[in-house]
C-alpha cells in the first residue's frame, strides 16, 4: 500500500514539475505581472483532487462548474482557460477556452452547449467559446494516458475592458489579445487520471 | 439542452462541401481501413462473408433493410451513428434514406471485406464504451449525449474504461465516417445513394458523357436536371471489379 502511495506521489511530483517547466516555457506569453488574486472555486471540483468522472470522456464529459469571487475593481469582463501543462507539442494542451464573458457573471453553470445553436445562459450571454486543442469550440475533460495522473488548470482571468474578441481563438491567440489588460488572475488545478 | 433538435457532429453544409469529393469516389477501395482488433459483440453472429466478385447493383431494401453480414444489433447501431453523422433535416434527406448502412453491408461481402472485423470490434467497443460513460446503449442516450459520445470517439479519448477499442477510437470513426459518406454520395450502383437521394443532396446532376453549350449554360445557372443514371448506365464505362482478396481496386475506366 505505501509502495502505491509513494507511486502515486512520484507521478504528482513528477507531473508537477513538468506543470513548472511548461508554465516557464510558456511565460513569454504571459508576461504581465498579475497583482490580483482572484478566488477560484467549485461546487465539485477542488484543486489537488480528483476530477468526478463526469467532467471527462470516462463520463458524460460536461463541463464543470466554476465559480469566482474578488475580483478586482475595474473588471469588464472575464476569460477561462483550461490546460494542462503535462502535455500537448508543445503544452499545454489545452481542453477549453471561453471568453466575453461579461463581468456580472460569477462562474459558470455546468454543461455549457457543445451543439452549435444552442445559446449560452442568459447570466453568460456575449460569452463565446474558443478552439480547444482538438480545434472545437466547447468543453472536452481529461483524457491522460493510464497510469499518469494529469493537472487540469482552469485559469480565470480578470480583463480591464470589453475588447470585443471574435469566434475561434485559439489559447494562443486569446492571450495575445487579453495582453496588457489582464488585471487579476486565478487558479483552480483539480488532478485526473485514468487506470 | 436541445433534445428536440437533429445533434450535428459537423456543419451539415460542410460536410456536403467535403462530400463533393467521395461522391466522385465512388468505387469503395480498402486502402486506408484503420485496423481495429475483433471485440466481437456477445450477440454477434459469426457469419462468414461470402465473396462477391461485384458488388449488388441495386439495394434490396424497400423498407428496413435485411442485412447480409452485419448482425441486427450491429446495423442498429452503425444505423443509429449514421443516422447522426448525416441526419435527414430540412435540406433534405440524409445517411439512411440514401441505405450508407446497406451499402457497408453489402460492402463488408465484397470490397470492404477486410474491415469486416474492424467493424465487429469497433462496433462492440462503441457499444461498451456508451454503457460505461452514459450509462445506456447509443440509441437510449438523448440528442446531446449522443453527439459527446460521437465527438469523445471521433477525438480519440473514448480509451478508457475497457472499452476495448484497439489502438485509437478515432480510426474507427474515420473508418465508419468515410464508408457512410461512400454509401450516401457514391454511384448507386455500389448499393447506397439510394434514388440517387445523395447526389441530389449536394446537387449533383449525374454523369454526362458529352455535354453541349446548353447543357453547359444549364449546369452553371444551376438549372440542369438531374439525369438520375449511374455512370455505369453508360457502356462507355466499364464496371469496377473487386475482390475481397485483393489489395487492388481495377477500374474499367
Amino acid at each position: 500500500m505505501s509502495h502505491e502511495v509513494n507511486d502515486m506521489r512520484t507521478r504528482v511530483i513528477r507531473s508537477a514539475l513538468w506543470t513548472l517547466l511548461a508554465l516557464f516555457l510558456a511565460a513569454p506569453a504571459v508576461a504581465q505581472t498579475i497583482r490580483h488574486e482572484i478566488f477560484v472555486s467549485s461546487p465539485t471540483l477542488e484543486s489537488g483532487e480528483t476530477m468526478p468522472r463526469v467532467y471527462t470522456p470516462d463520463g458524460r464529459n460536461l463541463s464543470p462548474p466554476i465559480t469566482w469571487e474578488r475580483l478586482p475593481a475595474g473588471t469588464r469582463e472575464l476569460a477561462v482557460v483550461c490546460s494542462d501543462f503535462g502535455a500537448g507539442n508543445p503544452p499545454p494542451w489545452v481542453h477549453w477556452i471561453i471568453y466575453g464573458i461579461p463581468a456580472t457573471a460569477t462562474g459558470l453553470p455546468e454543461e455549457l452547449p457543445i451543439l452549435p445553436d444552442t445559446p449560452m445562459p442568459p447570466e453568460l450571454a456575449g460569452a463565446i467559446q474558443g478552439l480547444n486543442g482538438w480545434r472545437r469550440p466547447y468543453y472536452r475533460g481529461p483524457a491522460p494516458p493510464a497510469g499518469t495522473p494529469h493537472l487540469y488548470h482552469f485559469t480565470v482571468y480578470a480583463l480591464d475592458a470589453d475588447l470585443g474578441l471574435k469566434p475561434g481563438l485559439t489559447r494562443e491567440k486569446l492571450l495575445r489579445a487579453i495582453e496588457g489588460h489582464i488585471i487579476g488572475q486565478g487558479d483552480l488545478v483539480p488532478v485526473y487520471e485514468r487506470f | 439542452m436541445t433534445d428536440q433538435k437533429r445533434p450535428q457532429l459537423i456543419s451539415r453544409r460542410a460536410l456536403l462541401r467535403r462530400a463533393g469529393a467521395a461522391s466522385a469516389a465512388a468505387a469503395a477501395g480498402t486502402a486506408g481501413v484503420p485496423e481495429v482488433a475483433a471485440f466481437p459483440m456477445e450477440t454477434a453472429e459469426t457469419t462468414p462473408a461470402p465473396t462477391s466478385e461485384t458488388p449488388q447493383t441495386t439495394s434490396p431494401v424497400g423498407g428496413h433493410a435485411a442485412y447480409e453480414h452485419l448482425t441486427a444489433e450491429e446495423a442498429e447501431l452503425l444505423e443509429a451513428i449514421a443516422d447522426q453523422l448525416i441526419p435527414a433535416d430540412e435540406v433534405g434527406p440524409g445517411a439512411l434514406a440514401a441505405g450508407a448502412v446497406v451499402y457497408i453491408d453489402r460492402s463488408l461481402g465484397g470490397a470492404l471485406a477486410d474491415a469486416r472485423d474492424a467493424y465487429r470490434g469497433g462496433l462492440a467497443a462503441f457499444d461498451r464504451y456508451c454503457r460505461s460513460s452514459r450509462g445506456a446503449p447509443f440509441r437510449e442516450l438523448s440528442h446531446v449525449d449522443q453527439v459527446s459520445a460521437l465527438i469523445d470517439v471521433e477525438t480519440g479519448a473514448a480509451t478508457g474504461a475497457g472499452t476495448g477499442f484497439a489502438g485509437s477510437s478515432a480510426a474507427f470513426f474515420g473508418m465508419v465516417r468515410s464508408h457512410v459518406l461512400q454509401g450516401t454520395f457514391g454511384d448507386p450502383y455500389y448499393g447506397g445513394n439510394r434514388d440517387f437521394v445523395g447526389w441530389d443532396l449536394i446537387k449533383y446532376p449525374g454523369v454526362r458523357t458529352s455535354v453541349w453549350p446548353r447543357l453547359q449554360t444549364q449546369l452553371e445557372a444551376g438549372d440542369l436536371a438531374p439525369n438520375h443514371r449511374s455512370a455505369y448506365d453508360s457502356e462507355n464505362f466499364e464496371k469496377a471489379v473487386v475482390r475481397a482478396t485483393s489489395r487492388g481496386t481495377s477500374h474499367g475506366d
